[in-house]
């Protein structure tokens, strides 16, 4: 069996405890407009050209975005990683896209990676089967957990799906015993506005559990935007700017009355 | 902590005082050299004489409000030349005052003084002419081509710190050591005895020399504070002619007395001759501890006039800008620091932490002086606690490039595989930039760079030189007439060992012409034990004797074989013909073949086998021809990998190469891979440079940029103490962040090729740099310069 990934990431500092290494895996069924992996969305691989300039010329390549790796692929690359992750107390995320799209590899290779003593994380966007959740909980350590909008109307209209199912996941993993790091994407316009983020607290401290451990607060980028251009996606951002320093330190203080650790970022 | 008005006024003084040269020592030293006297005596007296004739003739210089006295030249940042070492010609005169980076101005009057009385006497005379004239035609030509550096060519060979001994001991103490060992000497049957006798006679000079210079500094200090005004001046200038009065005379009892007691040492070396890296205080914390905790407890001391004490103290190493080179060694290192490296950290001589409170607000000092000189390193054991490693992280991040971390452990082990004792090993660290010593009783001499892909360049030619249109090494073959990469392999190993003997042979000439013409009888005071043995320090007389060889572009090199084994040999993408043709066109119409190099094939530094085992192969090579050597001042051979700037020199005699990069441009750095071509990130690049067994050298440089925003936060800092960590539990020796400044990220836009390594980070994600599209780039520019803290 083998997993498409489309981008495998060492000394990963921002996915969980310590340095990891994060496997982002290709496939996603959510369309969030800002996303910025947008070559985690298909599920299939594509390919690109690259071009490189040497001197004056310029060359270009066709490069393949999503390649097929087995469990032991991965136990190798962590292999090599041992000595950082070790030493960090860090472990293994996968992130994506979705894994929870490619679930049967998703679940032999946390089996896997548990089995060789690693801590394993995944980050997803909770829109899987309450299943499929269930059986990746004895072998996962650690959620990231996406919490994109409270609202489903405003959640299909942002992301193409409904979040019910997401919610009801997230209280389920928050009964696991394992720990949750929830994360929230902050999108000046499109989730930030006051009502929303009350309600948004209002609903994580209800929730609240031993197990939620985090609240990351990961400000609105255009890292991504020069991807789209290269994937010929439209982008639909260009007139959304990052939120302030400033204003991220405001959330920052308002989401610390949940009682939980809040960081600006992963 | 809060830098004085005081301080922060010598240290203005500092920034804003001219490098100049300073004619009086060479003046002073030709009057000697010319003397009735100097004539008649033995090598040893003579130096030692001279050494008085220089101290008690110099001019003394106290600056306003500083509390540590002493400067080398007439006045702070007024440089001295050497020139029984070197001889400057008018033209290099002319070319220091003139040229537009690390100058040194000339007045009129030194010029003339150099050319009425310095250059008719010395000309024909220095050292360094004596040393060109005794080396070979090979050595000539190799030198010529670029094979290698000669480090004692225009300075004398240094490389030593001050230990502990010297911290706790006073010259009285030393001339008392050596009226025993003078009573010792066995005329009857030691054969060396008479030559012992001469040795030790200079030595007691040279203690009776810098106790009188540092009385000059006393009696000078008495002379100001009678027409001082202020009172509270007057009372410090009395307090500093006591001091100086006390010490180096006798051994310090307080932080004041330590400093300045190490002071008049550094001055004495530095004035005797122009060692290499200055000289070096070493392990400063372990030796302040203890006054510093007696002061304390006395409350004799307050936490003000401690952070004075060590700001004066740290304005005058900056004051002290390396001797001013000239011809090859300009271009190889060019820079005004002296590598004058302060050792923070590291482990007692029980083998417990060392890490003290005095290792703590030396860090602070230094991030509030923020100067080059002195440089800085924290010494990280296995025992070193996190906090130590973060408050240094602190600095880092700042892009000051300081402090630099190294691991005691391999460090120990490296001197231990020596054959050191554990304690002279614990309580030895690194100098210089990465080179592993043991203080206080180790003369560990740098000899000269090794030029290795130039060898290889070398190999593929038949053993003939383009640039320089010789025949200078083996006739192995052509390229096209290796079968095989062994056989390729078996050349080059060849052609390494047979450069490494003219190299060696050179050396050991070299070494003589010190030991003969040249001993350092003050410097020979200091390091043990050459006082119990009578012997120079330039003679062998030190505890341990080493000499290294730097091999340099351990990562360009690697890359150069990687890609003719895969490219030419595995995978048959192109032939030899095509290559020489390409290589010989400087890649111009060959762009398709130079692509497939850079972008196609594996490199150094990406934790990947197929490349990293031609770092192994080649690490070996190189460690087999040197280690082991014996050298004739009676100490060994060994191999350390650093280059401080000279892999752009040694990048600029060499044509394209099969790596890809075009000719003359500059090779890789230390063990670090070739600029760019790491794109894994830092923990590969970790894993290829720990390949290499850096336990069996005497220090490598590993050089790792980022981008301050790597440092953002609590997590980020533990990450990168569990990195350093890391590799240090793989042997690594050294690692130094390069934080990069926005100025780099704008050459990196400029200039995409060459970084295509950076990743930055924005908001918890990162990317490489290269692929962002330009309006982010300018972003992170932006965010970069609004973030540095200066
Ligand atoms: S869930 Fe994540 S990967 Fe999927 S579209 Fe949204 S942002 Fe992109």
């Amino acid at each position: 069996m083998k997993g498409l990934i489309f981008s495998v990431k060492r000394y990963s500092i921002h996915d969980g405890p310590g340095i990891r290494v994060t496997f982002f895996m290709k496939g996603c069924p959510l369309n969030c407009m800002w996303c910025h992996n947008p070559e985690g969305i298909s599920p299939f691989p594509e390919n690109v050209i690259i071009s490189d300039k040497v001197g004056e010329r310029e060359f270009s390549n066709s490069k393949e975005v999503g390649k097929y790796y087995s469990v032991e692929n991965i136990l190798e690359i962590l292999e090599k990683e041992r000595v950082f992750i070790n030493q960090s107390k860090g472990g293994v995320t996968f992130s994506g896209g979705e894994p929870m799209l490619q679930f049967e590899f998703l679940f032999e290779a946390l089996k896997a990676c548990k089995e060789n003593g690693y801590h394993t994380a995944v980050d997803t966007s909770g829109y899987s089967s309450f299943e499929n959740y269930k059986s990746i909980i004895p072998v996962t350590d650690l959620f990231l957990f996406d919490i994109k909008h409270l609202d489903e109307a405003r959640h299909i209209e942002l992301t193409g799906v409904s979040n019910i199912g997401i919610l009801d996941n997230y209280r389920i993993l928050l009964n696991s015993g394992k720990d949750i790091m929830v994360r929230v994407p902050v999108i000046p316009g499109f989730n930030d506005d006051p009502d929303h983020l009350k309600k948004l607290k209002q609903f994580l401290l209800s929730t609240k559990t031993e197990s939620l451990k985090k609240i990351n607060l990961l400000p609105f980028h255009k890292i991504g935007s020069s991807k789209y251009k290269r994937f010929n996606i439209p982008y639909k951002m260009d007139n959304v700017e990052p939120p302030a320093k400033g204003r991220m330190q405001e959330l920052k203080e308002f989401f610390s009355e949940v009682g939980v650790k809040v960081k600006i970022g992963g | 902590m809060k830098i004085s008005a005081r301080v922060k006024q010598l240290r203005e003084l500092s920034l804003n005082a001219v490098e100049k040269i300073s004619a009086e020592r060479a003046l002073l030293m030709t009057q000697f050299y010319k003397s009735d006297e100097a004539r008649e005596l033995s090598a040893p007296l003579k130096r030692a004489k001279a050494f008085e004739y220089l101290l008690k003739n110099k001019k003394i210089c106290i600056n306003e409000g500083e509390l540590i006295v002493g400067e080398r030249g007439p006045a702070p940042k007024e440089t001295p030349t050497y020139p029984e070492i070197s001889l400057h010609s008018m033209i290099d005169l002319e070319i220091l005052n003139s040229r537009e980076k690390v100058f040194f101005r000339v007045d009129e009057e030194v010029k003339n003084i150099y050319e009425k009385e310095i250059i008719p006497f010395w000309k024909g005379k220095s050292n360094r002419d004596r040393i060109m004239n005794l080396m070979t035609h090979e050595w000539m030509n190799a030198y010529k081509a670029g094979l290698f550096t000669e480090f004692q060519e225009q300075r004398a060979p240094g490389h030593t710190v001050l230990g502990y001994k010297m911290f706790t001991t006073g010259f009285l103490k030393l001339k008392e050591e050596i009226k025993e060992s003078v009573s010792a000497l066995d005329f009857y049957i030691d054969t060396q005895a008479f030559e012992k006798f001469e040795e030790l006679k200079a030595m007691d000079i040279a203690c009776d020399t810098i106790i009188m210079y540092a009385n000059r500094h006393a009696d000078e200090l008495e002379k100001l504070a009678a027409n001082e005004k202020n009172s509270k001046r007057k009372n410090e200038l009395l307090k500093m002619a006591a001091v100086c009065r006390k010490v180096p005379a006798n051994a310090p009892e307080t932080v004041h007395e330590m400093l300045q007691h190490y002071w008049f040492i550094h001055q004495g070396v530095i004035t005797e001759l122009n060692p290499w890296d200055s000289f070096n205080p070493g392990r400063l914390d372990q030796h302040l501890y203890p006054v510093y905790k007696k002061e304390m407890e006395a409350g004799s001391l307050s936490t003000d006039e401690l952070y004075d004490l060590l700001g004066c103290f740290w304005v005058k190493f900056n004051n002290h800008p390396s001797p001013p080179k000239i011809g090859v060694t300009a271009s190889e290192s060019n820079t005004y620091t002296d590598f004058c490296l302060i050792n923070l950290g590291g482990v007692k001589p029980d083998g417990t932490d060392a890490v003290n409170e005095i290792s703590y607000i030396l860090l602070d000092v230094i991030k509030e002086m923020r100067i080059l000189q002195p440089g800085s390193m924290i010494q990280i054991s296995k025992k070193s606690p996190d906090r130590f490693i973060h408050k240094a992280l602190d600095i880092i991040r700042t892009g000051f490039g300081q402090p630099s971390c190294f691991n005691t452990d391999a460090i120990i082990q490296e001197m231990v595989r020596q054959g050191k004792s554990i304690v002279d090993a614990r309580n030895g660290g690194a100098s210089g930039c990465v080179e592993t010593g043991a203080f206080g009783t180790e003369a560990y001499w740098l000899t000269g760079y090794f030029n290795l892909p130039k060898v290889l360049e070398l190999t593929l030619n038949n053993g003939f030189d383009k640039r320089t249109n010789k025949l200078l090494g083996l006739e192995t073959g052509y390229a096209h007439e290796y079968k095989s990469f062994e056989d390729l392999m078996k050349a080059f190993k060849l052609q390494v060992n047979y450069f490494i003997d003219i190299k060696i042979r050179g050396n050991n000439v070299i070494e003589k012409t010190f030991a003969n013409w040249l001993p350092v009888p003050f410097l020979s005071l200091l390091v043990e034990d050459c006082i119990a043995s009578g012997k120079d320090y330039n003679g062998g007389g030190a505890r341990y004797n080493t000499s290294y060889i730097q091999g340099v572009g351990l990562g360009s090199i690697t890359d150069m074989l990687t890609s003719i084994r895969y490219n030419i040999y595995d995978n048959k993408k192109f032939g030899w013909e095509e290559l020489t043709k390409a290589l010989d066109a400087d890649f111009n119409g060959y762009e398709q073949v130079q692509y497939e190099m850079i972008y196609n094939t594996p490199k150094f530094g990406n934790d990947d086998d197929y490349a990293d085992q031609q770092a192994v192969a080649v690490f070996e090579i190189y460690y087999d021809a040197v280690n082991g050597r014996p050298t004739s001042r009676g100490g060994i051979h060994r191999i350390n990998m650093l280059p401080t700037t000279s892999h752009v020199y040694f990048g600029s005699v060499i044509g394209a190469t099969p790596d890809g990069r075009k000719a003359h441009k500059p090779l890789s750095e230390g063990i670090s891979p070739s600029q760019g071509v790491d794109k894994q990130g830092p923990t590969s690049v970790i894993k290829s440079a720990s390949k290499i067994d850096h336990l069996r050298t005497g220090g490598t440089l590993l050089n790792q940029k980022f981008s301050p925003q790597f440092f953002e936060d609590e997590d980020s800092y533990d990450c990168l103490t569990a990195l350093i960590r890391s590799y240090f539990s793989l042997d690594g020796h050294h690692i130094q962040f390069n934080v990069v400044n926005a100025e780099t990220l704008k050459d990196a836009q400029k200039h995409p090729e060459l970084y295509r390594d950076l990743i930055v980070r924005v908001a918890g994600y990162s990317d490489y740099f290269n692929d962002l599209g330009e309006d982010l780039q300018n972003e992170i520019i932006n965010r970069t310069e609004h973030e540095e803290v200066l």
